[in-house]
């Protein structure tokens, strides 16, 4: 199999898989107990922590164990949006953001709120000149993600931490779930962090929220307060530790992949930009290729491809069963028909020469088949 | 603004003369072992420091330069040429990322003499470039909103506009050693960081009494003793002493009203003794004049007539929400609250002498024979410090 569909989910470190199945063995133990089990498990749960907060470069922030990023943004969004309610209304959001984002702010638009957007640009980058306009007295939380899931493109992160100095009100959430591994950001004066392990060769399940102080989040279920009584629930200790794992394999192993991705991507795109009725979207990291079949419809290439055992997909893979339209490629002004040709290709430190040389040989067979519906 | 360098301004080392190539090569450790892994070179000289941004984010590094003691303040700074092209464009880059509306003014420090222009010259030059080319600033003098600096020195032009000011102090390692005794409270770790900030490196140490004691209040000391290793970038020892002996003898012989003066008094040899073991020169606590019963000055004289150490008490005068504010900007505060029971207040009498008689405390413990007592609880300290245990636990599953 030919796996391209790394942004949907990747493949555990073999490394964090050791760390995952030994803390199983001899780790099992509750990190909220007493005895020294539980305590020793504990500690584990600490250095995790700690291991996590030093790579990311945040050593005195706050962090929260979750089972993902959906599970963080909630935790991250609605809690603020509760506390911040009396100071203000706008919520400013970027069009490109996942449905974990998206939904919680339409829910929350019923009860009062304003959700303004933030354009884009063809680039599919926030339009920070746009987002400036925008801001006012009532704004309280500005989101935005660090690397779209879509078409890759890495968002201004830094820059808009810099324009909203001036609006300390203002809480500045990101989600960094594709960006880990990927790009490296200097997130130091973000509000609030999300992350999932599985998008960086951790295992499911698990994920955290770092966050500049604890007391801009609240906890949206409840139970026996185990995450600093924001996040109830048995902390997932194996989960966690192996995320903590792979998050310090993949940063290390950033800089060795990163010219053997860009070659892949140019090759793909030198192979496919030639051929009438492709186009394909400005790329950001090297991971991501947004390609389409003008004229016929994403679900079919998709489908067609992983016949010849090529796994890619359409949209995000959280979206991808609903026939909605996709929200990044509507944004960046892309015509309906490219957007409905769409496929995304997404690759990780594991895609391999082979995979690359297949994975175009099949595009190309595809396009033959497919080649009457084309426009 | 891209900056390539950072200027370090040293504290109250610069007062040295003769001596001062130790205080800076003790200060150029700390940054080496405070920078490690992050992307700079670094180069001290006798009279400031650079560190040289290869790719890394000057105001990262400043996050870590900012709780090394030894340094005053420092800026992120542009090196250019001495060319006064190079001190325009610079000049004008600057600018250009102040508000609309705001005012500036140029500084200049020449302390190259030879340089081609008068200080009033290049002042005069670069304020008329930038005024000539932005239309959004204005110069005020008096009371500018930004100051443009430009140092014209032997090797280069260094030109910055933001300072960040840092601890102060001497650098660690240049005063000595200490003993902190550390109980898990607020005080005890605001007085270990302070004495640190003059350059005394100290070494910890806890009393416990388990069971009476939970291991978590122990765990909550050894937190402690992270967190000012991690601010300090170094790995304090921390001696945990096990009490529970003592602790239920003193209980057991010693009248309630006085048995908090005697079980301070044997704290106190303790460490006393511990101090000539690992070197120190001093105890130090976090002892506030009045606080508690303990810490009258009869009390703390009682107290202290174990001893010919030094017993340092930097909080002495402080009011309590000032040690509370340094304890919240140390960031020891949130975990010193953590309620946890210590050996303190698990024995603590109903009503403890705020003026013991330092006749009676002797008479009462001269009928009982601590010393082999305190000998075992000396044999039988563990010491800690940061990442010891993790590093072996679960080095291979992280």
């Amino acid at each position: 199999m030919h796996y391209f569909d790394n942004a949907a989910t990747t493949k555990p470190y073999a490394e964090a898989m050791h760390t995952f199945n030994k803390v199983n063995e001899e780790y099992y133990f509750n990190t909220a107990s007493i005895h020294k089990a539980g305590r020793d498990s504990a500690k584990l749960l600490e250095a995790s922590r700690k291991q996590i907060l030093q790579v990311f470069g945040l050593p005195h922030y706050q962090c929260v164990f979750t089972s993902g990023a959906t599970e963080s943004n909630n935790i991250a969004l609605q809690g603020m949006l509760r506390r911040k309610k009396r100071f203000g209304r706008t919520i400013l959001v970027s069009e490109l953001e996942h449905p974990s984002v998206i939904n919680i702010l339409d829910h929350h638009q019923k009860e009062g709120f304003k959700v303004k957007f933030i354009r884009t640009t063809e680039a599919g980058r926030v339009d920070v000149d746009h987002l400036k306009s925008l801001l006012d007295e009532d704004v309280i939380l500005v989101t935005v993600m660090a690397v779209n899931n879509i078409i890759g493109s890495v968002q201004p992160v830094e820059e808009i931490r810099e324009a909203l100095t001036d609006y300390p009100k203002v809480h500045f959430h990101v989600d960094a779930t594709q960006a880990v591994g990927k790009v490296r950001f200097n997130y130091d004066g973000v509000d609030s962090v999300s992350i999932s392990a599985h998008k960086f060769h951790g295992v499911k399940g698990a994920g955290a929220l770092m966050l500049k102080e604890i007391k801009a989040a609240e906890p949206i279920h409840y139970g026996g307060g185990h995450e600093f009584d924001i996040r109830s629930g048995t902390v997932n200790l194996p989960a966690v530790t192996a995320m903590a794992k792979a998050l310090r394999l993949s940063v290390e192993g950033m800089s060795n992949d990163k010219e053997r991705l860009k070659d892949f991507n140019r090759m793909i795109r030198e192979e496919m930009e030639a051929l009438r009725s492709i186009t394909i979207q400005p790329s950001g990291v090297p991971h991501i290729i947004n390609l389409s079949f003008t004229g016929a419809k994403g679900e079919v290439v998709v489908n067609a491809l992983s016949e010849k055992n090529v796994m890619v997909s359409t949209t995000s893979a959280c979206a991808s069963k609903r026939a909605t339209s996709n929200e990044t490629l509507t944004a960046m002004g892309v015509d309906k028909e490219v957007i409905d040709g769409s496929i995304r290709i997404s690759m990780s430190k594991d895609t391999t020469h082979r995979d690359v040389k297949m994975l175009i040989r099949s595009l190309k067979e595809v396009y033959e088949e497919i080649g009457d519906v084309l426009k | 603004m891209k900056y390539d360098h950072i200027l370090i301004r040293y504290g109250e080392m610069t007062l040295k003369s003769r001596n001062r190539k130790m205080f800076v090569s003790a200060l150029r450790k700390r940054l080496n072992r405070a920078l490690d892994g992050m992307d700079v070179h670094i180069k001290t000289t006798r009279d400031r420091g650079y560190i040289d941004l290869l790719d890394a984010d000057a105001y990262q590094v400043i996050e870590k330069l900012k709780h090394i003691s030894g340094i005053l303040s420092v800026s992120p700074v542009v090196k250019i040429e001495k060319s006064e092209e190079a001190m325009k464009e610079t000049a004008l880059q600057f600018a250009e990322d102040f508000g609309t509306g705001r005012t500036f003014k140029i500084e200049v420090k020449r302390s190259d003499k030879t340089f081609h222009l008068e200080t009033f010259d290049i002042q005069d030059m670069l304020g008329g470039h930038v005024l000539k080319n932005t239309d959004h600033l204005s110069v005020n003098v008096r009371k500018p909103d930004h100051t443009i600096t430009a140092e014209v020195r032997q090797d280069a032009v260094y030109m910055y506009h933001d300072t960040v000011q840092c601890l102060g102090g001497l650098p660690l390692g240049t005063g000595g050693k200490g003993l902190l005794m550390l109980s898990g409270g607020i005080d005890s770790p605001v007085a270990g960081l302070d004495v640190m900030r003059k350059g005394v490196e100290i070494e910890a140490v806890h009393f416990h009494s388990p069971p009476y004691t939970s291991p978590e209040a122990t765990e909550k000391v050894k937190k402690l003793v992270d967190i000012m290793s991690e601010r300090t970038g170094y790995d304090i020892k921390l001696h945990i002493v096990p009490f529970t002996e003592l602790q239920t003898t003193l209980y057991d012989r010693i009248p309630d009203n006085l048995s908090m003066t005697s079980t301070r008094r044997v704290m106190l040899k303790i460490a006393e003794k511990l101090a000539g073991a690992t070197g120190a020169e001093a105890v130090i606590n976090g002892e506030n004049l009045g606080q508690v019963a303990s810490q009258t000055l009869t009390s703390m004289h009682a107290i202290n007539e174990v001893t010919n150490m030094p017993v340092l008490r930097p909080l002495l005068t402080l009011e309590k929400n000032e040690i509370v504010n340094m304890a919240k900007q140390f960031g020891t505060y949130e975990t010193s609250i953590l309620p946890y029971e210590d050996c303190c207040t698990i024995f603590k009498p109903k009503s403890p002498k705020t003026k013991p008689s330092l006749e009676k405390v002797r008479k009462f413990e001269e009928r009982v024979d601590f010393g082999p007592l305190i000998e075992k609880a000396l044999s039988g300290i563990e010491t800690y410090t940061q990442n010891s245990e993790e590093a072996e636990e679960f080095g291979e599953l992280l």
